[in-house]
């Protein structure tokens, strides 16, 4: 590697002197600045290119002009119900990743403590990605993604069936125009077989007897039957669920704040994590905070990468189309338009509930919490989409979310102990396919953990977790005579997902606290339907305050402040 | 065990009431199926007045339109069973609509908090409502914070548990639940900062312009709507930009405005869910199924009416709809074996309408008259209606304005008319002088 080669090709694309790139202890950071923000990610992305023989990654220290990275939203509780925890592990971040380490680890005997910063698990990328389940299909080999994809994808099942999640393994079509020789199907077929991953060509007579809605110009396409489909947030609400069962412990609404790191002959220690609700001294922390990762790793003295958020918004159809897109099977459809390359991200996709999802896009911007949504970017999803099947069209939407993946410069994760800092690990950079991967993320890191930590194994670990019974799910005899048990599974409060009152209830009773409108919509779907909670809103509003035994003005949609309402209308002062 | 009855009806609101009655009167054993806990539907929550003017001449609210109704209901012996969900219908014989012979009845199964039960009726009354188009449905943008309600919904939180959604609101759409929410929380105190309609004109009734808007002060802005909305956990404002002729709105015109609620009024749809798994076909623009003059639907034995036949702006016109389809169901359930199918005469409209319901008018007995409502697509002055069968002139009326929120009704003459299967009545309008 040469830092003067690299400025050299800095200098040449983007000017004199505008960036550089020079070594720092095993990383490199790239300095300079400037006023646009997708040249400066361009610039990382030319830098990164280098740092592939380096232990560290490529660090942005590129002053984005005129930008103020907003600060982290925060809960605003404080106080010590943390205070002096000890904990052998500190995981802090809730997504899917965390969640699965959390479990991992609950197999030891180990004081495990995840905390998060919002009022549940999977509100960040876990809640907002298009929960496919992907054969690996362009990643490259020596990668870390490839790794844990590979060996992810093949524990799906079985993590499925212990978790209580629903999964399917439908496959993946990539789709190819007409115009284009299938004979370059089959030449492709090589660089499958050499990433290892099962594909067969499917003629365009038989790839129209499966999906027979596509559009006419498609000829024949490749099948990956080792995709699945998943719903994220609702895996990443059992591992945490599973984690607690075993012996975790999951602290909502904690930020990290700080770290106090000491240096001792030359390495790095991490003695304590400060928080919104007090001091924690772990023996090791794990860094699995999204896109917040790379904060974490400066507090611990250990910043060797950089994020470069990338936002994307997934449209979610409305059922009544999963029929007539694809009627008897298909998980997955992906345009090949391109050349007969297929475009990475943007698909469609069945969801494990019977809903098409479609999406994602991917647009550089450097605000980490940017959920906002744009008809924009559902135009360039659709447009992109239409391609593939004539029936879709945007008035089919029920919904659409936007998510920020953590993608480093290198595009690859950075799961690994810390680099300056000793009682680290970092599961970091993880975007897709991170869904994928988690299981294996999660049991490679316990493995770490236990054999530095050297535990005892936890006898009592049970991989069940039961899940919230789905009534309309099971067969009469059983729903009936769950009924005439619990008469509150027979009254449907969500009519277009049918979700009893039984269900909401349930949800509420976990062991992972819930107690927001939407914590309900993730865990039974009350809500996630195509009236959009138009009518159960108000109902599972009521059995929430029933339950928590709060008046109604304080339950709340999602986080603190998102109360739904003002009072009774009797002593609300209103002053305008 | 298999309950029977000979007409199931499908929702307690106000259709489901009025067809559960003449379905009743009409001599049938009848089951009526509501999946809330008490009858009445909407009308629970609508405690304004304006109801009943055209059925009884004088102005009531909502739950004593409901009461009036349920007074009926309890001198009959219609079976009721509450909080009660349909999980699924299908037809005993004939699966589709377009098989002969026609189905012989059908088979429910329910769900409520007693289990499971399944029983048949011979004819399905639909009188499921409709449903409210939501923010994700008109493209709002933006964050996704607390305070973005549907009209119905901010209705049953003000009116149903007493709680106030919004201090300070913005009404997007011109609906009359919107209207008729902009008066009701000024009166709770809430402060309404506009009524804006994506469309050059307001979608709901003069009355109500006048008595919610005009009476209270509250500005309503035409051709302008809602294009992103602002705030994390509560909504903080609002952006709301003019929109050109085809409702896009125009770059530039962006004003923002601080509000804690976006309460929207943008439209409402027939839920035709049970209708569409009988393989009901539906019509483009009403979304509801396509009906004849009982409000059949095109599964023989299968009637719709009320709002989730097409949205109606008067429940008067709801509670008759219903009527009209419960009695028809009942005579169908205890004649269906001598029903014919392909005996329909057909109504069309040209352009100037919106739509005319029916759509199709059954021949089998004979037809002296068919009530038909319809709504012209655009604000018209001075209107000449006329109904033709080929070259006869059926029926001409003057209309001195028609108004698309407005639903007009009128009764048209088909006695010697003869008509005979296929003919077309074609509904037309002119511009006059």
């Amino acid at each position: 590697m040469n830092i003067e080669k690299i400025n050299k090709e800095l200098a040449k694309r983007f000017g004199a002197e505008k960036y550089s790139v020079k070594a720092r202890r095993e990383h490199l950071v790239l300095e300079g600045e400037s006023g646009d923000w997708q040249e400066i990610v361009a610039a990382g992305y030319l830098a990164a290119k280098h740092t592939g023989k380096l232990p560290g990654c490529l660090v942005n220290d590129v002053k984005y002009l005129d930008y103020e990275q907003p600060a982290m939203r925060m809960p605003s509780i404080q106080d010590d119900s943390l205070e002096g925890a000890t904990p052998d592990v500190l995981i802090i971040g809730g997504g899917v990743v965390g969640c699965a380490i959390a479990r991992e680890l609950s197999r030891w005997r180990l004081d495990v403590l995840l905390v998060d910063k919002e009022c549940d698990v999977a509100l960040h990328s876990s809640s907002r990605n298009d929960g496919m389940i992907h054969p690996g299909l362009d990643i490259h080999k020596s990668s870390q993604k490839y790794k844990y994809n590979k060996l992810g994808n093949a524990m799906y099942e079985q993590i499925c069936a212990e978790l209580q999640v629903p999964f399917t393994r439908e496959g993946q079509y990539l789709c190819f125009p007409k115009k284009l020789p299938s004979f370059l199907l089959y030449l492709t077929k090589l660089y499958w077989r050499y990433l290892d991953v099962p594909s067969r060509v499917l003629r365009r007579k038989e790839l129209f007897g499966i999906l027979p809605g596509l559009q006419a110009d498609l000829g024949s396409a490749l099948f990956f039957p080792t995709a699945g489909s998943v719903c994220p947030y609702s895996l990443t609400i059992a591992y945490a669920e599973n984690a607690i069962q075993n012996g975790a412990r999951v602290s909502l609404s904690t930020a990290v704040l700080g770290m106090d790191v000491t240096e001792e002959n030359g390495r790095q220690r991490i003695k304590a994590v400060r928080t919104n609700r007090g001091t924690i001294r772990p023996a090791l922390v794990i860094n699995a905070a999204g896109v917040f990762c790379e904060d974490i790793a400066a507090m611990a003295g250990d910043r060797f990468f950089s994020i470069h958020p990338r936002r994307g918004t997934n449209s979610i159809l409305d059922k009544k189309i999963s029929d007539s897109v694809s009627r008897y099977h298909a998980s997955t459809l992906m345009t090949g338009h391109a050349k007969g390359a297929h475009t990475k991200g943007g698909g469609v996709i069945r969801t494990v509930h019977d809903n098409l999802l479609l999406g994602p896009n991917a647009v550089e911007s450097p605000e980490k919490e940017d959920f906002t949504t744009s008809p924009e970017s559902i135009k360039t999803v659709f447009d992109k989409q239409a391609k593939t099947s004539e029936r879709l069209n945007q008035g089919q939407i029920i919904t659409y979310f936007t998510g920020v993946r953590a993608a480093t410069f290198e595009e690859d994760f950075v799961i690994r102990p810390g680099l300056y800092t000793e009682n680290i690990i970092h599961a970091a950079g993880i975007q897709s396919p991170g869904l994928t991967a988690a299981p294996a993320i999660g049991a490679a890191l316990a493995d770490w953990v236990a054999q530095r930590l050297k535990p005892a194994p936890n006898e009592a670990f049970n991989p069940i977790r039961p899940a919230i019974v789905n009534a309309a799910a099971l067969p009469d005899e059983e729903r009936d005579a769950l009924i005439k048990q619990n008469p509150d599974y027979g009254v449907i409060l969500c009519r277009c997902e049918q979700v009893s009152r039984g269900e909401i209830v349930a949800a509420l009773r976990r062991p992972l606290s819930c107690d927001s409108v939407d914590g309900v919509k993730r865990r039974v779907r009350a809500g996630m339907g195509r009236c959009q909670g138009g009518f159960c809103g108000p109902l599972v509003a009521q059995e929430i305050a029933k339950e928590l035994r709060i008046p109604l003005e304080r339950v709340r949609r999602s986080g603190e402040g998102s109360e739904l309402l003002y009072g009774s209308i009797k002593d609300t002062e209103v002053t305008s | 065990m298999t309950d029977k009855y000979d007409v199931a009806v499908i929702g307690g609101g106000p259709a489901g009431l009025a067809a559960a009655i003449a379905a009743e009167r009409a001599g049938a054993r009848v089951l009526l199926i509501e999946r809330e806990a008490r009858l009445g539907g909407i009308l629970k929550q609508c405690v304004h007045d304006g109801f009943g003017l055209v059925r009884f001449g004088e102005k009531l609210a909502g739950p004593e339109y409901a009461e009036r109704f349920l007074t009926q209901l309890r001198g009959t012996g219609v079976e009721v069973t509450p909080q009660t969900f349909v999980d699924e219908i299908s037809p005993l014989k004939g699966p589709r609509a377009d098989r002969v012979p026609p189905p012989t009845g059908f088979q429910l199964k329910l769900v409520s908090a007693k289990g499971m039960r399944n029983v048949r009726a011979k004819s399905v009354i639909l009188a499921t409502g409709c449903r409210e188009r939501t923010a994700r449905q008109v493209a709002i943008h933006g964050t996704r914070p607390a305070g973005i309600f549907t009209a119905g919904s901010a209705q049953y939180y003000t009116n149903i548990l007493g709680q106030l959604p919004a201090k300070r609101c913005v009404i997007l759409g011109s609906g009359d639940i919107g209207l008729i929410m902009a008066r009701r929380l000024t009166l709770e105190g809430a402060r309404v900062l506009g009524v804006y309609e994506a469309k050059p004109i307001p979608s709901g009734l003069p009355r109500n312009i006048a008595q919610c808007l005009h009476d209270f002060d509250i500005p309503l802005h035409l051709s302008k709507t809602v294009t992103r909305v602002f705030g994390h956990a509560r909504l903080e404002a609002v952006e709301i930009s003019d929109v050109d002729g085809v409702m896009r709105p125009i770059p530039g015109t962006q004003e923002r405005v601080a509000c804690d609620a976006l309460i929207l009024s943008v439209g409402l749809i027939p839920e035709n869910e049970l209708a569409e798994a009988l393989g009901v076909a539906l019509h483009p623009v009403t979304k509801g199924p396509v009906c004849d003059q009982n409000g059949m639907t095109s599964v023989p034995g299968v009637f719709s009416c009320g709002n989730a036949a097409h949205v109606n702006d008067l429940v008067d016109y709801v509670s008759e709809s219903g009527e009209t389809a419960g009695r028809a169901a009942a005579h169908y359930a205890m004649n269906n074996s001598q029903f014919t199918m392909n005996h329909y005469a057909s109504l069309s409209v040209d352009d100037s309408f919106l739509y005319a319901m029916p759509q199709r008018i059954h021949l089998r007995e004979p037809v002296d008259e068919i009530t038909v409502f319809f709504r012209s697509r655009e604000e018209r002055g001075k209107t000449r209606f006329t109904a033709r069968l080929g070259n006869e002139m059926i029926l001409n009326k003057n209309y001195r304005q028609l108004r698309p929120p407005e639903m007009e009704r009128l009764t048209v003459p088909l006695e010697g008319a003869e008509l005979k299967p296929g003919d077309v009545i074609a509904l037309e309008m002119e511009e006059m002088a």
